[in-house]
C-alpha cells in the first residue's frame, strides 16, 4: 500500500516536472537536439527506445535532462520534494507571528523608501532622458565615471537595524519569566541542529578527511599526483567533463581548486551561460538604459561605500555597477518569493488610484538593497572575467541562499535560525565565553551578526571566503556560518576573555585575515562535544 | 652592548622597529652600528675622499654603487652586457628564437639610451612606426619627467623645445627610451604594475630574498590606448605619487591590491599553470637582473639593500622589468600599507643581522628559516655551492616523501626544486651518479632547470 502511494506520487511528480520542462526556455533547444538525434543513424526504428536513450547518453543530452530535473527539484521543495536538509517546507511562512513581523518590517522599509523619495523630490522610477541614456551607454563599462550626485541618499537600512528588529520579536507561545529570553533568541522556539547533527551533515569535514583548503600541498592519496591540489584538479576536470550537477556538488565538499571553481559552481547552480542567458542579459542592460530607478542610486551608493573602499574589491567596481543595476531589473528574481516569508514592496503607478491593478512590484526584482548588499556579489568578481558569467552565478547564489539572510522567517536556513544556532552552539560548547558575555552584558549575537548577514563577505580575504562558500554550496547549507562564528570566537577566546567592552571585543575580532577558515572548521567539527 | 642606530628618514615604520629591538638612536657622526641612510649620505660615506672607514660592527642599507642596478641607463647597459656574455659562453640560457629574440632573457622592453644610442633607436623605430615609446629621465623618480611619444617627429619636437639643445654629442642629461607596453594586463579595465621588494645581502656570492607581500598599483582612470589619451598621465603611469593627485584617488585602499589577490584572480580566470609560469618568470627576471650587475657591484660586507622592483605584466601574462628602485618609498598610504611596510622592515632586520642582533661582517649571512618571515629565498649561491659539494647533491628524500617510484625525483637546491626523471644510474667507486633529464617540457620548468644547473656551469668554468 505504501509502495503504491509512493509510486503514485513519483509518477505524479514526474508528470508535473515534464509539464514544467516543456515551459522552460531550454526546452526548445533540447527538443531540437533530440529530433536531430532521432533522424540520425544512431537511432534505429526497430530498436527505437533503447537506441534513442543510448544516443542521448552518448551526446550528453541525458545528463542535461538529469540536471534540469535536479535543479527543478532543488527550487521546488514543496510536498512533492524535500529540501536537502530533509525538512518539508511549506512555500510561505507557516508561523504566524514571524509572518507578521516580516510584514511589519516590509512596511517600515516601504515607508522609509517613499519618504526618501518625497524628501528628495524623486519618483520611484522614471524614464531616462535622452542625454542621460547616451551618457550611460557610452560609459557602460566604466560606470564609476558616470557623474551623479548621491550625497543626499542614505541606505534604507543597515544590518544592525535588521538585528534590532529580530531581537524585538516575541513569540506569543512563549511566556518569559522575569525578562528571561530578552537577551538572546531563546524566546523564539525554532528547531536548530545540535553539534552531532551538524557533524553528520558536514561529514567529510567532521571525519577529518583531507580538505584542499587546509593544505593544498598535503600528499595526495593517489601516488600518481604530486600533492592534494594536483589530485583535486585532475578529479575536478573529470567532474566538469561529466557535466552532472549533483556530482559537481559532491566534489565541492572537499574543497575546490581555484582554477576550476567558476565552472563547478556554475554546474551546481545550473547557471552556465547559454544563448537565452545572453539575450536576457542584453534585455536587462536595455532596461537599465531605458529607465532610472531610485533603487539604482541606492545600489550605486552602496558600491561606493563598500566595495570601492575595500582594498580587496575596489578594482572591480565598474563590473559591480553593471551587475547590481541589471539585478534590480531582473524579474526572474521574483521566484524567491515563492519560497520565502516575504513579499515584495509595491509601488503605485503615477496618478492612479490605489488599487491592486495599479500597483507594481518595485523594484522589478522585488529586492530592496540595504547597506552592504553589493558585498553578496563582490567575491564572484575573482571567479569570472566576463560580467555575464558573474551575473548568472551570482543571481543563482542569491536566489538559493542570500535572500534568506535578510528576511524574518522560520526557515532552517534563515537568519533567525542561524542566529539561534550560533547562540546554542556558543552556550553549549563555549560556556566560559557565554558566561563572560553575560557578565559584561553584551549579547554575543551583536558581535557576529554582521558576519552572518553578509556571509562573511568583506570580513575574510577573498581566497578564504571562497573556500567557505565552497562548503555552503557543497553541502547546500548556510549552517556553516554560525559554526565558523563560534569557531572564531573560540580561537580568540583568551583575548576576548581579557576585555570587557563591545569596542574592545570588536577590536579583537577586527582582523580575520590570518585565519585558515577550512582548518578552523575542521578543528571545530572534529572536536568532541563537551 | 646595545645596538646604536642612525636614520636619515624619520619614518615610524623604521623607528618603531628599531626601538622594538631595544636599540638606541644616535647621530651620523657618532658611533652607530646600523645606519638606514639616504643615497646621498651613502655616496659620502663610501666616497674615497671622505676617508670614512666602517668597522666590523657596522651595517648600512645601500651598496656603494647600487646605481648600476637602479639607474635606468646603467641597468640596461648591464643587462645587455650580461646577455652577450652568456651568449659568448654558449650558455643555454642565452638561446634565441628564429626571430632573434632571447627565449629566456627577454625580460626588459627594447630600450635605448639617449643621446648615445639615438641612431640605433631610430633604426628600431622605423621597423614598427606605429609603436609607442616611453621617455624616462635617468636620474629622476616618482614619475617625474616621463612622457610618451608615438611619432618620431614628436621626439624631434621635444628636442627642439627643451632648454639644452638636443645634440647627441653634447646633451648632459641622459634619457632612456623604451618600447611602451601597449597591451598591459588589465583588471577591471584598469592598468596596474607590480611592486615587489627584493632584499640583497650580498652580490658575490649572490644572496637574494623576495618579499611575498608584494602589491599591484592601479591606475585610477580606465586604460584606453587611444592616441588622444597619451597625454593623460593618470591612466598610464602607475606611480602612487602621480596617482595621488588624480581626482579619483581613494585613500582607503590607495589603489593597491595584494599579490595574493592577483594570484587568486589569475588562477581562477586564466588557470593554474599559466599563473605558476608567470610567477616563476618573475622570480627569474629578478635573479637575472641581479646576476647582470653582480660582477660590477662592490660587494661590501657591511652592505645590504632592499630594492623596489617595478614590473608590468602584459595581456599574454609575460612579465616585463620596468625599473629597480634603491630607496622604495616607506611612506604608508593606507592602514594595510603601514602594516605591510612595518613587516617588511622587521623581516629585513631579522635577515640581515646575525642571531644576536648586532651587525658583524664576519657572520656568514645565512639566516635561519624562521628569520625569513614573509621573505622567501630566491637564490643563495653560497648554499647552492655547498649543496653541490656535498655527497647528497640531489635529494632523494623527495621520492621517499611522496612515495613515488624512484626514477622520478625532485631535485632541490637552495629554494628551487625541479622534477626530473632518472635516465640511467652508474657507479663510480663510492659515488652513485645519476643521469637526469627534466620531466616536463613546460617553459617554466626549462628555465628552472637551466638556472638550477646554471650554478654548476658557473663553477665549472
Amino acid at each position: 500500500m505504501m509502495d503504491d502511494l509512493k509510486d503514485k506520487s513519483i509518477h505524479l511528480t514526474a508528470q508535473m516536472i515534464s509539464e514544467e520542462i516543456r515551459q522552460m526556455p531550454m526546452y526548445r533547444g533540447f527538443y531540437n537536439e533530440v529530433q536531430k538525434l532521432v533522424s540520425s543513424s544512431c537511432v534505429s526504428n526497430s530498436n527505437f527506445r533503447p537506441s534513442l536513450l543510448n544516443a542521448m547518453r552518448q551526446t550528453g543530452l541525458e545528463v542535461e535532462l538529469r540536471n534540469t530535473v535536479f535543479h527543478w527539484l532543488r527550487a521546488h521543495p514543496g510536498p512533492q520534494g524535500r529540501a536537502s536538509s530533509g525538512a518539508v517546507i511549506g512555500s510561505k511562512e507557516p508561523i504566524l507571528f514571524l509572518k507578521k513581523a516580516q510584514a511589519q518590517w516590509e512596511k517600515r522599509i516601504q515607508k522609509s523608501l517613499t519618504s526618501m523619495c518625497t524628501e528628495l523630490n524623486q519618483v520611484l522610477s522614471k524614464c531616462r532622458a535622452g542625454s542621460d541614456k547616451d551618457e550611460m551607454t557610452e560609459k557602460w563599462t566604466e560606470l564609476s565615471t558616470y557623474d551623479i550626485d548621491l550625497s543626499q541618499y542614505r541606505p534604507v537600512y543597515a544590518p544592525k537595524d535588521f538585528l534590532d528588529v529580530l531581537l524585538w520579536i516575541r513569540s506569543p507561545n512563549h511566556r518569559s519569566l522575569d525578562g528571561e529570553g530578552s537577551w538572546d533568541f531563546s524566546q523564539i522556539p525554532l528547531k536548530v541542529k545540535t553539534l552531532s547533527e551538524l557533524k553528520s551533515l558536514f561529514q567529510e569535514i567532521a571525519r577529518g578527511e583531507p580538505l584542499l583548503g587546509v593544505n593544498p600541498n598535503m600528499p595526495a592519496q593517489n601516488n600518481l599526483y604530486q600533492n592534494l591540489e594536483a589530485e583535486r584538479i585532475a578529479l575536478g576536470e573529470k567532474v566538469i567533463a561529466g557535466n552532472h550537477a549533483p556530482v559537481a556538488q559532491e566534489f565541492l565538499k572537499r574543497g575546490c581548486p581555484k582554477c576550476l571553481r567558476g565552472k563547478i559552481w556554475a554546474q551546481v547552480l545550473g547557471s552556465q551561460v547559454k544563448e537565452e542567458h545572453v539575450e536576457h542579459f542584453e534585455e536587462l542592460k536595455l532596461f537599465v538604459l531605458q529607465y532610472d530607478m531610485i533603487v539604482d542610486k541606492l545600489l550605486i551608493k552602496d558600491v561606493q561605500l563598500t566595495a570601492s573602499n575595500d582594498d580587496q574589491y575596489f578594482v572591480f567596481e565598474d563590473v559591480l555597477y553593471q551587475i547590481m543595476l541589471c539585478f534590480s531589473r531582473d524579474t526572474e528574481v521574483l521566484k524567491i518569493f515563492n519560497n520565502s516569508s516575504s513579499t515584495p514592496v509595491t509601488g503605485l503607478l503615477k496618478g492612479k488610484n490605489p488599487s491592486f491593478e495599479n500597483s507594481i512590484v518595485f523594484p522589478p526584482s522585488g529586492v530592496i538593497p540595504f547597506h552592504g548588499f553589493s558585498m553578496y556579489a563582490t567575491p564572484f568578481c575573482y571567479m569570472y572575467d566576463e560580467p555575464i558569467n558573474l551575473y548568472f552565478t551570482f543571481r543563482a547564489f542569491y536566489m538559493r541562499y542570500w535572500f534568506r539572510l535578510h528576511e524574518v522567517s522560520s526557515h532552517e536556513q534563515g537568519i533567525l535560525s542561524l542566529c539561534l544556532l550560533f547562540e546554542r552552539l556558543l552556550q553549549r560548547h563555549e560556556p566560559t565565553l557565554w558566561t563572560h558575555f553575560k557578565q559584561i552584558n553584551i549579547q554575543p549575537v551583536k558581535v557576529v551578526f554582521k558576519w552572518l548577514m553578509r556571509g562573511f563577505s568583506g570580513h575574510l580575504p577573498p581566497d578564504q571566503l571562497l573556500d567557505l562558500w565552497d562548503v555552503v554550496l557543497g553541502y547546500d547549507s548556510l549552517e556553516i556560518f554560525p559554526i565558523l562564528a563560534v569557531a572564531i570566537l573560540s580561537f580568540r577566546k583568551e583575548n576576548i576573555l581579557d576585555v570587557d567592552t563591545l569596542q574592545n571585543i570588536e577590536a579583537v575580532l577586527a582582523d580575520l585575515s590570518s585565519l585558515s577558515v577550512v582548518a578552523l572548521l575542521q578543528l571545530s567539527l572534529m572536536k568532541d562535544s563537551i | 652592548m646595545r645596538v646604536a642606530f642612525c636614520t636619515d628618514l624619520e619614518k615610524s615604520v623604521l623607528v618603531s622597529n628599531f626601538e622594538k629591538r631595544g636599540w638606541i638612536q644616535v647621530g651620523p657622526d657618532e658611533d652607530w652600528n646600523f645606519y638606514w641612510a639616504g643615497t646621498i649620505t651613502c655616496r659620502n660615506i663610501f666616497s674615497v675622499d671622505s676617508g670614512y672607514r666602517m668597522n666590523d660592527f657596522q651595517a648600512i642599507n645601500h651598496f656603494p654603487n647600487h646605481y648600476e642596478l637602479t639607474r635606468k641607463d646603467l641597468l640596461i647597459k648591464n643587462i645587455k652586457r650580461y646577455r652577450k656574455e652568456l651568449e659568448r659562453e654558449g650558455s643555454p640560457l642565452a638561446e634565441r628564437s628564429e626571430t632573434g629574440r632571447y627565449l629566456h632573457l627577454d625580460f626588459v622592453p627594447i630600450t635605448f639610451i639617449l643621446p648615445a644610442d639615438y641612431n640605433m633607436f631610430v633604426e628600431e623605430y622605423r621597423k614598427s612606426p606605429l609603436s609607442t615609446w616611453i621617455m624616462k629621465p635617468c636620474g629622476k623618480s616618482q614619475g617625474a619627467g616621463i612622457f610618451l611619444i608615438n611619432r618620431l617627429s614628436k621626439l624631434k619636437k621635444w628636442s627642439r623645445e627643451s632648454k639644452t639643445p638636443f645634440n647627441p654629442a653634447i646633451a648632459k642629461e641622459s634619457y632612456v627610451i623604451s618600447r611602451y607596453i601597449d597591451n598591459p594586463l588589465l583588471i577591471g579595465g584598469k592598468k596596474f604594475d607590480l611592486r615587489l621588494y627584493v632584499l640583497v645581502t650580498s652580490f658575490r656570492p649572490l644572496k637574494a630574498y623576495l618579499f611575498k607581500l608584494g602589491f599591484c598599483r592601479f591606475c585610477t582612470v580606465k586604460y584606453d590606448a587611444a592616441v588622444q589619451e597619451l597625454d593623460n598621465m593618470f591612466a598610464h603611469l602607475t606611480n602612487v605619487s602621480v596617482q595621488r593627485h588624480g581626482g579619483e584617488y581613494n585613500s582607503m585602499h590607495g589603489g593597491k591590491l595584494s599579490v595574493q589577490n592577483l594570484r587568486l584572480y589569475l588562477e581562477s580566470t586564466r588557470g593554474k599553470s599559466v599563473t605558476e609560469r608567470l610567477f616563476a618568470n618573475i622570480s627569474w627576471l629578478i635573479v637575472h637582473s641581479l646576476r647582470a650587475v653582480a660582477s660590477v657591484m662592490a660587494s661590501d660586507r657591511h652592505c645590504f639593500e632592499c630594492y623596489g622592483y617595478d614590473i608590468i605584466i602584459d595581456s599574454k601574462l609575460k612579465p616585463w622589468l620596468i625599473e629597480v628602485n634603491a630607496s622604495p618609498s616607506l611612506t604608508s598610504t593606507t592602514v594595510s600599507d603601514r602594516i605591510l611596510k612595518y613587516k617588511l622592515i622587521s623581516n629585513i632586520l631579522s635577515i640581515v643581522l646575525p642571531p644576536d642582533g648586532m651587525p658583524d661582517v664576519r657572520w656568514n649571512k645565512t639566516p635561519s628559516a624562521e628569520a625569513l618571515g614573509n621573505f622567501e629565498l630566491l637564490l643563495d649561491e653560497d648554499l647552492a655551492a655547498q649543496d653541490d659539494a656535498g655527497p647528497s647533491s640531489s635529494s632523494s628524500h623527495g621520492s621517499a616523501r611522496y612515495g613515488r617510484p624512484s626514477n622520478r625525483q625532485i631535485i632541490r637546491k637552495s629554494g628551487w626544486q625541479v622534477a626530473v626523471r632518472v635516465v640511467s644510474t652508474r657507479k663510480r667507486g663510492n659515488l652513485v651518479l645519476r643521469c637526469v633529464t627534466p620531466e616536463a617540457t613546460r617553459t617554466s620548468d626549462v628555465s628552472r632547470y637551466c638556472s638550477s644547473f646554471f650554478v654548476l656551469w658557473q663553477r665549472k668554468s
